[in-house]
């Protein structure tokens, strides 16, 4: 009986609208009465002792109204952090990362405030520091955290965070069996987010009550943490968070709200900071990895065992690193039946930007490695590279990780559908080349989303849910499931997020689970008014609830149709009123689980590159640029194309041109828009595809699975690939900038 | 950004005394591409900032006498990249002009401005050099001419004196036919500062000039006068022996974020070759069609 | 010793008179005196583009402007773009091939894409990715947006 008006069609954007006119209002558009505008205060190095700060100076410049340091505030240092309580609010006794903020200047203008942080003197000696896995990791290293942090903790004399094993079987018992071994180690860069929107936070005390405003992607998680930190009752700590300008798993975490609640609370006046994108690159970075892997196969290129080491280069502080090497060394061995696997991920302290979660959550960095080496083995074996993934990959059902959630889709379908778009089979001019990789994510293990859909009198509908949308469409796909579902027009949703004091909780806004875990809540909510909608037809019609039936058609009764609308007003009296539904959707911790729950989909990518490659500049051009992605459904295929190609070309970023430059002393260089590259409009490959394969066999609403992330998963190996075969180069580091391809072809000659 | 008094002439003159008057924490404000990053950056902070933008002397900002163009120091990269003379007859320097920045950019900044900046990577250094460029300075003193390769000194150095300002350059169309073209490296083919420029002219008589910046303290200008690098059916290596010649002065630093110096020598070369070739086809077309 | 200047200006049509100061941008008074907070800010070098506005007919990054500059000049930013409410044809195209993922650096490709279409009313996808080549966009919404400029040329020729 229900009509798929809204499932696979593509509305425009809900809020789109306001994004088109300027009306959109991100956290640095909102002012608040008698605001201090703050700014951070730094020092140039990425290891120091601080032996003094002066703000006297600063504190005479007019309009000047506060200078914090870690001395205005409670002693020992309160920390916070998602995983460890690792990270203090302010700097204190050490700067342990380049950019770490060591005071902060409260003013009445942003004049003010810069000239009063450029007064500030910090008097410090400067001490040793490492930036590198290598130095990290040697025998007398200087040591990032200081152990007393660390009680406990097996390594906390080392560098090592945490040292972490999965896998099955046992190497030795099958390595005869291997005709074929092969050993090759990967790098992977640091990379930063570089959201277009710089973090931005405004504390503001109301009375007794706290509010905050934070580009927060997990605005619950941060109340948590300003509540405990400030020991304010949940209830009185209330967090705005608007839109945010793009995400990408930096805003994931708190970062320096708390200061900015501090500083507010000292004043008795709002404070607001917006970061420079400068800043934002000292604040958030992806984990930069090597990674070595050693694969065993038949002859015939049939897996064997896989033997994977990653060491995680982190951050000073923890931030949620600890937890995106676990995840994605969890599915180091990808998307294939092997038998005996055996999986070491490290996490290593380094004196250097907090690294937190980045879209692909640590698999862009292995599936880099482990692809890359795939290929190569199969080059030696003289298999096509395309054959040898067919040849292992496991049918849905497989139990590829023994015991835990089997393969979710039609695997082969996507990869026969990238093959067969990027025309493996057909011949390749002179001079080009072709990849083909596969990659693999778990999506969320763990949930747990609240919402609320009020169905109002006049047949309009209010979803309070806790998920950010910060680009994905969040909106959008829930304003479809409600319309669907009450069958109203879409324009008649409304949707309120951002607002701990108004909507029920969610846990967090990340790894592709919107439209899957909160989807799901909002779509119980939506049963729950048709539950309600049962009843009340029942009782107006004098006849049993098991004779009715209900659902985003109408309310069908002994083979006739009423719309919901018709029974609600009927039902509600004369009085009015609404009918209110709550929906919840929970994955509760699985005891014993290494990530604490199973996932609740995979994120399953095939990419395929056609690419050449300038023989005397070494400037690859990518021609071909094939992603596919198994969605279950696509709820909003506009949407899903448009996280497709953003991550595809996000993917090119880092296979291409991004990275930090750090220098002896482990400053990044190059902090910025000039000497940090993105893609822009003219570095698209010539031909962007990002397809789809579709078999309603997702767990959410009408079979869908979590999209966003699945394209920039296998970009980097299958750039790397198409630059192999066009060239028979093979670069085990990123990005493949000219530099390095030239330098690669100049080896090649010798 | 500090705060600074901002001054903003009508005429020549007016600017000329406010300079003058301002001694030497004073910057001059055209485009602003730089300055405006340098005073927020606070790597300068002046007392004054003189406005070029509404002095009289300098409109229109383009324009013919004979056989030379006079490019006024409010002439914007755009005006530079759209102009039909422009691109007749010194197309290297639209080429160059036309990959400075964004359109956003190249709507602002101006052709003299990269000049007095004063920055090695400068697009536009390599093709004014080879097509012989001067530079107009007025000063208190009165008006005087700079060629440019004295007018370039090194990195953020000009041969400007206190209280000068540059107003002007002039292009003389080439005495000989030449062709010629442009060339630069960068990371990205979006908007990028290049870790190699390069413009090459070839004339009737069979000489080369190659300019390149990016890869010292200034952009240099070079002469083959053996005709090998214009000739098509020189061989390689006697074209390779003359470019080590032409690129014997180049010293990219070590300390570059944007490539290594082995890269940008080899670019260099590489570069060097692409830019003769196309110089030389368009004096080939510039002789079929004369 | 702060130092103002009085400008006369137009922005968005209407007609403004008021002091700014030397050192502010055109960026921070659009912003943080007039109120117009569509125009982004995110990288203050002229790189990613948020901060693009229309400057008698010209797109600029007003971060790289001073506010002085615009004494007597006519200003548009996003908010010009629409009239009594309705969306102009671009706007109507992004808004429909969404082209806006999360919005921020959207105004600022709708200022390019405006001056491009005011300039080359039938442009080449070549001439929308130069038009908007100093646009970043992380989203990398890049192909939606230039198809919804392609569009929106389109719907202005008919």
């Amino acid at each position: 009986m229900t009509s798929n008006t809204y499932v696979g069609s593509s509305p425009n954007r809900v809020g789109g609208r306001d994004r088109v006119t300027g009306a959109q209002r991100y956290v640095a558009d909102i002012h608040l009465v008698d605001e201090l505008h703050a700014k951070l205060v730094t020092i140039n190095e990425s290891k120091a002792r601080i032996i003094s700060i002066d703000t006297s100076k600063a504190e005479q410049v007019p309009g000047v109204r506060l200078v914090m340091t870690a001395d205005d505030l409670p002693k020992p240092m309160p920390r916070f952090g998602p995983q460890f309580q690792d990270r203090p609010i302010i700097a204190v006794d050490t700067v342990n990362y380049h950019g770490e903020p060591v005071a902060a200047v409260a003013a009445d203008t942003k004049e003010a405030a810069e000239e009063g942080a450029a007064l500030v003197e910090v008097e410090y000696e400067v001490l040793p520091n490492v930036h590198t896995i290598a130095a990290a990791l040697a025998p007398e290293a200087p040591l990032v955290q200081d152990p007393s942090l660390r009680v406990g903790e097996p390594c906390a004399d080392t560098n090592i965070k945490t040292e972490i094993h999965f896998g099955w079987g046992d190497i030795s018992d099958v390595e005869a069996d291997a005709d074929f071994i092969i050993e090759r180690e990967y790098e992977f860069p640091m990379v930063t987010h570089f959201a277009i929107e710089p973090h931005a936070f405004i504390a503001q005390p109301d009375g007794d009550e706290l509010n905050v405003w934070s580009t927060i992607q997990h605005p619950f998680q941060l109340q948590k943490t300003l509540a405990r930190l400030l020991s304010i009752p949940l209830s009185k700590m209330r967090v705005f968070a608007p839109d945010p300008g793009g995400g990408f798993g930096g805003k994931q975490h708190p970062k320096l709200e708390p200061l900015l609640c501090y500083m507010a609370l000292k004043a008795g006046r709002p404070v607001r900071l917006v970061m420079s994108l400068e800043e934002t690159f000292q604040a958030v970075r992806r984990p930069s990895t090597r990674v070595r892997v050693r694969t065993g196969l038949t002859n015939d290129g049939i897996l064997v065992f896989q033997d994977i080491e990653t060491n995680y280069l982190i951050g000073a502080y923890v931030d949620i690193a600890d937890r995106v090497a676990s995840k994605s060394s969890y599915l180091a061995a990808g998307p294939y039946k092997v038998p005996v696997v055996k999986i070491i991920g490290r996490t290593i302290l380094s004196n250097t930007a907090p690294t937190t979660a980045f879209r692909g959550f640590g698999v862009p960095q292995i599936t880099w490695a482990r692809e890359s080496t795939l290929d190569e083995a199969a080059i030696e074996l003289g298999i096509d590279r395309l054959e040898i993934r067919r040849r292992n990959l496991p049918e849905k059902g497989y139990e590829f990780v023994p015991g835990d959630t089997p393969v979710d889709g039609e695997w082969m379908q996507t990869v026969d559908k990238a093959a067969d778009l990027i025309g493996w089979s057909t011949p390749l001019p002179e001079g080009h080349g072709r990849g083909i990789a596969l990659g693999l994510k778990s999506g969320p293990t763990t949930g747990l989303s609240y919402s609320t859909v009020r169905l109002l009198g006049d047949g309009s509908a209010i979803v309070f849910s806790g998920t950010s949308d910060m680009g994905q469409g969040a909106r959008t796909v829930f304003s479809q499931i409600v319309a669907q579902e009450m069958g109203i027009p879409l324009e008649n949703v409304n949707i309120v997020m951002g607002d701990t004091g108004t909507v029920p909780y969610d846990q967090q806004t990340s790894a592709s689970r919107s439209t899957v875990l909160m989807g799901t809540s909002v779509y119980r909510a939506c049963k729950d008014i048709h539950a309600k909608v049962k009843a009340m037809a029942a009782k107006i019609h004098d006849v049993d609830e098991s004779e009715i039936e209900v659902d985003g058609g109408g309310v069908r009764i002994a083979g006739e149709d009423l719309p919901i609308m018709d029974v609600v007003t009927a039902g509600l009296g004369p009085l009015g009123g609404e009918v209110i539904g709550n929906g919840e959707m929970r994955k509760d911790k699985v005891p014993g689980h290494p990530l604490s729950g199973s996932a609740a989909f995979f994120e399953f990518n095939c990419t395929a590159i056609e690419a050449k490659v300038d023989d005397e500049t070494g400037e690859i051009q990518i021609l071909r640029h094939v992603t596919v992605g198994d969605v279950g459904t696509a709820l909003n295929p506009q949407q899903v194309q448009g996280q497709d190609d953003g991550a595809a070309i996000m993917g090119l970023g880092h296979s291409l041109m991004e990275g930090y430059i750090l220098d002896e002393e482990g400053r990044t260089r190059n902090l910025g828009a000039i000497d940090y590259r993105i893609p822009t409009s003219k570095d698209l490959p010539i031909e962007l595809i990002s397809a789809s394969i579709e078999n309603r066999d997702g767990p959410g609403p009408y079979g869908v699975k979590g999209v966003s992330e699945g394209s920039l998963l296998c970009t980097a190996p299958a750039v790397g690939a198409a630059v192999r075969d066009a060239t028979g180069l093979i670069i085990r580091d990123l990005p493949l900038t000219p530099q390095r391809v030239w330098e690669a072809m100049r080896e090649q000659e010798r | 950004m500090k705060e600074f008094s901002y001054e903003r002439p009508e005429s020549l003159d007016e600017a000329l005394r406010v300079l003058a008057a301002s001694g030497p924490e004073v910057e001059i404000l055209a485009g602003g591409t730089d300055l405006v990053i340098a005073m927020r950056d606070r790597y300068r902070q002046p007392k004054v900032v003189v406005d070029l933008k509404r002095i009289a002397e300098l409109y229109p900002t383009l324009t013919w006498s004979g056989d030379t163009l006079t490019v006024s120091a409010t002439a914007t990269m755009t005006e530079v990249v759209n102009d039909p003379g422009i691109n007749e007859h010194f197309p290297a320097l639209a080429e160059a002009a036309f990959v400075v920045g964004s359109v956003q950019i190249r709507n602002r900044a101006t052709l003299l401005g990269n000049i007095c900046n004063g920055s090695p990577a400068a697009d536009t250094a390599p093709p004014l050099l080879a097509y012989e460029a001067v530079i107009v300075v007025a000063g208190p003193g009165g008006k005087r001419r700079v060629p440019i390769n004295d007018f370039i000194v090194g990195p953020g150095k000009t041969d400007l004196q206190e209280s000068e300002l540059a107003i002007a350059l002039e292009l003389t169309t080439p005495s000989r036919m030449m062709g010629s073209a442009y060339e630069r490296m960068t990371r990205r083919k979006g908007t990028d500062l290049a870790s190699v420029t390069l413009c090459a002219t070839v004339d009737d008589a069979g000489v080369t000039q190659v300019a390149f910046g990016s890869v010292g303290p200034r952009a240099f200008l070079r002469t083959d006068e053996t005709g090998v690098l214009a000739d098509p059916n020189a061989v390689k290596d006697a074209k390779a022996n003359v470019f080590e010649n032409i690129f014997a002065d180049a010293s990219p630093s070590v300390r570059s974020m944007r490539a290594s110096p082995d890269y940008r020598h080899a670019m260099l070369r590489v570069l060097g070759a692409r830019a003769v070739g196309r110089a030389t086809k368009r004096l080939q077309e510039l002789q079929g069609v004369s | 010793m702060s130092e103002t200047i009085q400008i006369e200006t137009t922005i968005n049509g209407r007609d403004w008179a008021f002091e700014v100061a030397s050192n502010h941008t055109l960026l921070d008074v659009l912003r943080d005196q007039i109120g117009l907070t569509g125009t982004k800010e995110c990288c203050v070098v002229g790189e990613c583009g948020a901060c693009t506005v229309i400057v008698d007919g010209i797109p600029m990054n007003s971060c790289l402007m001073l506010a002085v500059e615009i004494d007597g000049s006519d200003v548009t930013s996003v908010e010009g773009l629409a009239s009594d409410g309705h969306l102009n044809a671009l706007q109507q195209a992004f808004l429909d091939l969404s082209a806006p993922q999360c919005g921020f650096c959207i105004p600022g490709q709708l200022m390019s894409a405006h001056a491009l279409l005011q300039s080359n009313p039938d442009p080449t996808i070549e001439d929308v990715h130069e038009g908007l080549g100093g646009n970043l966009c992380r989203c990398a919404g890049y192909l939606q947006i230039t198809e919804a400029v392609l569009v929106a040329a389109k719907a202005g020729k008919e």
